[in-house]
């Protein structure tokens, strides 16, 4: 599959088809990648695929001048057509080169489950539904869905729908989209009076550093709102109520915009959970609108369209 | 230097007897992320467990949020209350890495004005170092100077000999720390011999590298080539990570809370990688992503040595390691180009 990656994207460059590459790269750490952004040919034989491409790299696509020959999974796919639908990008500057993916592992999971951290590790294998761990030279079997990203068990889409190019053979959809919601429905279990201390404490720990909104493909904005300074609707310093302020309000941005990607809880220093909360908005999208983000590039973006029978029930 | 021993079981004790004359600040894990926090009393865990917090140790001095007074407006004019933390502390488990930051970034707090906040709190806490046995892929400390069992940055160190921790005493602070502790006992030659054996065998662990040499030159010859800056920032999401967990980012923004006729002044950690850093009422210098990467590389491993005389860096590997695109400082540093002639776009 590599090989054949290669091949496209070096005859895209190579054609005049694209001005960029964006896939992935061999990271520096173990079990890792790294995004690639390259015009260069001799670039492209370093791209990769496996089950560590963890990047959504729709992100970069309004940032990158010029045509783009683009590496993307399932939900990647999604983000690019939802920048589409916003005008964020143009279609035929773009060329999906489409990867079907088995869901990615978490290296943070696997970490736990060997009682290891990631380099001593000495290799990780995806083999369907067991993923083989080797520490010290013992293999251990782990099931596959312990290890996946949560938003990988409840994939609907890992075969990219919206492509110009399709490496390997599509993945068989038969996912559980109940699965990887644990967290979510722990916290609808709760008393609203707990899952309000559950977000409070869970805020107090945010230290700012916004990778959650850098790393999402839908907060495109030129100038967040939390970077105004007249009025000023949240202090520069890390204070809980104004970071709860922050996500609810970067939740109702990203509505109908989100893909389930995971980033942005992926990236989270401080580990909070905030797929709980871009997962729940993204199940009242589909419940409330039937809308499912980056599935119709034709489709008008959620926000901006209007339907007599929406009203219906639009105030609760 | 004189050195001493504890028994591994016996640290709990250790912390105890500290505890009650100081607080004592350990590795945790309790909040969701590794941090130096306060201990619980009974847990030493961390022994276990604990290679480096995410969070560094500056955080006990510079935290991610701090009050610096609050004031009131009375009839007379404004009533100012500052905050004052004179708490007498313990930093048990520092590594040698976020200790020596600690000496970098006293440079700045102490320079044309001296930082209270900041000097209160270091003034008043005694740093306890824990020798880094077991350091990460990430690590390359040893490029910047520093060895993983370094004792230089701290008062007491602790390096793991089997069963017992050998304990050097390095400051006077840290020999005053000792007359209380308890469960210390003198350590052999024997003791001494294997500490030696084991800060050898770790130097040795460390294999990822960079060049420092002439650094501060070579970034300077390569200033103004913005193909090479643009390239290796393209992959940056200019998020806050790697200057908000570097040990050696120190800065800050200020603010005002304001309710009626009082309010509250904060400051709290500010990155050079937002571009609201740099935004001034008609323009940028920063706008752009590559000039931001740049500005922190820059000021890194060579402005900050042109003021100071040393690397703002001690290879502790966060800002790799906790990179959500695994932007490498190492391979940008061993990736620099020779040199430009254009000097055009500064």
């Amino acid at each position: 599959m590599e090989q054949e990656l290669r091949k496209e994207a070096s005859k895209l460059l190579e054609e005049g088809k694209v001005d960029y590459i964006v896939g992935f790269a061999p990271g520096s750490l173990k079990f890792s990648t790294t995004p690639l952004i390259t015009k260069e040919k001799e670039e492209v034989a370093s791209l990769v695929i496996n089950p560590f491409i963890v990047n959504n790299l729709a992100k970069f696509l309004t940032e990158v001048l010029g045509r783009v020959g683009i590496v993307a999974k399932g939900c990647d796919s999604r983000s690019i057509v939802s920048l589409i639908q916003d005008n964020q990008v143009v279609r035929e500057n773009v060329v999906i080169i489409g990867v079907p993916c088995s869901g990615l592992i978490d290296i943070v999971k696997v970490e736990k489950l060997v009682g290891k951290d990631r380099n001593e590790i000495d290799d990780i294998a995806l083999q369907g539904e067991k993923v083989a761990v080797i520490v010290g030279g013992e293999k251990t079997e782990l099931p596959t869905k312990k290890v996946l990203f949560d938003n990988c068990l409840g994939c609907e889409f890992p075969t990219p729908q919206e492509y110009d190019i399709l490496i390997g053979e599509p993945v068989d959809t038969t996912c559980n989209r109940e699965l990887g919601q644990e967290k979510m429905k722990e916290l609808e279990g709760m008393t609203p009076e707990r899952r309000w201390e559950f977000w409070k404490y869970q805020f107090s720990r945010c230290i700012m550093c916004y990778a959650c909104r850098q790393v999402c493909p839908a907060c495109f904005c030129e100038r967040c709102f939390i970077e105004e300074s007249e009025p000023q609707w949240v202090l520069p310093v890390s204070k809980w109520q104004d970071n709860l302020i922050f996500q609810v309000i970067r939740n109702i941005h990203v509505a109908g915009r989100c893909t389930d990607c995971g980033e942005c809880e992926r990236v989270c220093p401080v580990n909070i959970p905030l797929r709980s909360l871009t997962k729940k908005m993204y199940g009242l999208v589909n419940e409330m609108f039937h809308y499912e983000a980056g599935t119709d590039k034709n489709a008008p973006p959620l926000m901006t369209a209007y339907e007599y029978e929406e009203t219906k029930d639009l105030i609760r | 230097m004189t050195t001493k021993k504890i028994s591994k079981k016996d640290i709990g004790k250790l912390l105890e007897g500290w505890s009650r004359e100081l607080t004592v600040f350990v590795p945790s894990k309790d909040k969701g992320v590794t941090e130096m926090a306060k201990w619980d009393g009974k847990d030493t865990s961390f022994l276990e467990w604990y290679r480096n917090t995410a969070i560094p140790a500056k955080a006990s001095f510079l935290p991610a949020s701090e009050k610096m007074f609050s004031f009131q407006k009375n009839t007379d004019g404004y009533h100012l209350e500052l905050s004052k933390d004179q708490q007498k502390r313990i930093v048990f488990g520092i590594r040698p890495c976020d200790a020596k930051a600690m000496a970098i970034i006293d440079k700045v707090f102490t320079d044309s004005y001296e930082d209270p906040y900041y000097l209160s709190k270091r003034n008043n806490t005694i740093l306890v170092g824990l020798s880094c046995t077991n350091p990460y892929d990430s690590c390359f400390c040893t490029s910047l100077g520093v060895e993983p069992t370094e004792s230089a940055d701290v008062d007491l160190m602790f390096t793991d000999i089997g069963d017992e921790f050998l304990i050097e005493e390095v400051t006077d602070r840290g020999k005053e720390l000792m007359t209380i502790a308890v469960g210390a006992k003198e350590a052999t030659k024997a003791d001494d011999a294997k500490a030696k054996a084991v800060k050898v065998a770790v130097s040795g662990m460390l294999l990822r590298k960079v060049d420092t040499k002439d650094i501060a030159e070579r970034l300077q010859a390569c200033f103004s080539d913005k193909d090479y800056w643009e390239k290796v920032a393209a992959k940056c999401i200019s998020c806050g990570i790697c200057t908000f967990l570097c040990p050696t980012c120190f800065c800050f923004d200020i603010c005002d809370e304001l309710v009626k006729k009082q309010g509250t002044r904060y400051r709290g950690w500010d990155s050079c990688s937002f571009r609201l850093y740099t935004k001034m009422p008609m323009e940028n210098p920063r706008e752009e992503k590559w000039r931001r990467v740049r500005q922190k590389v820059c000021h890194k491993y060579e402005f900050y040595p042109m003021n100071f005389d040393v690397i703002a860096c001690t290879g502790c590997g966060r800002c790799i390691r906790l990179c959500p695109v695994n932007w490498d400082i190492t391979q940008i540093l061993s990736s620099l180009p020779a040199s430009v002639t254009s000097h055009s776009d500064k």
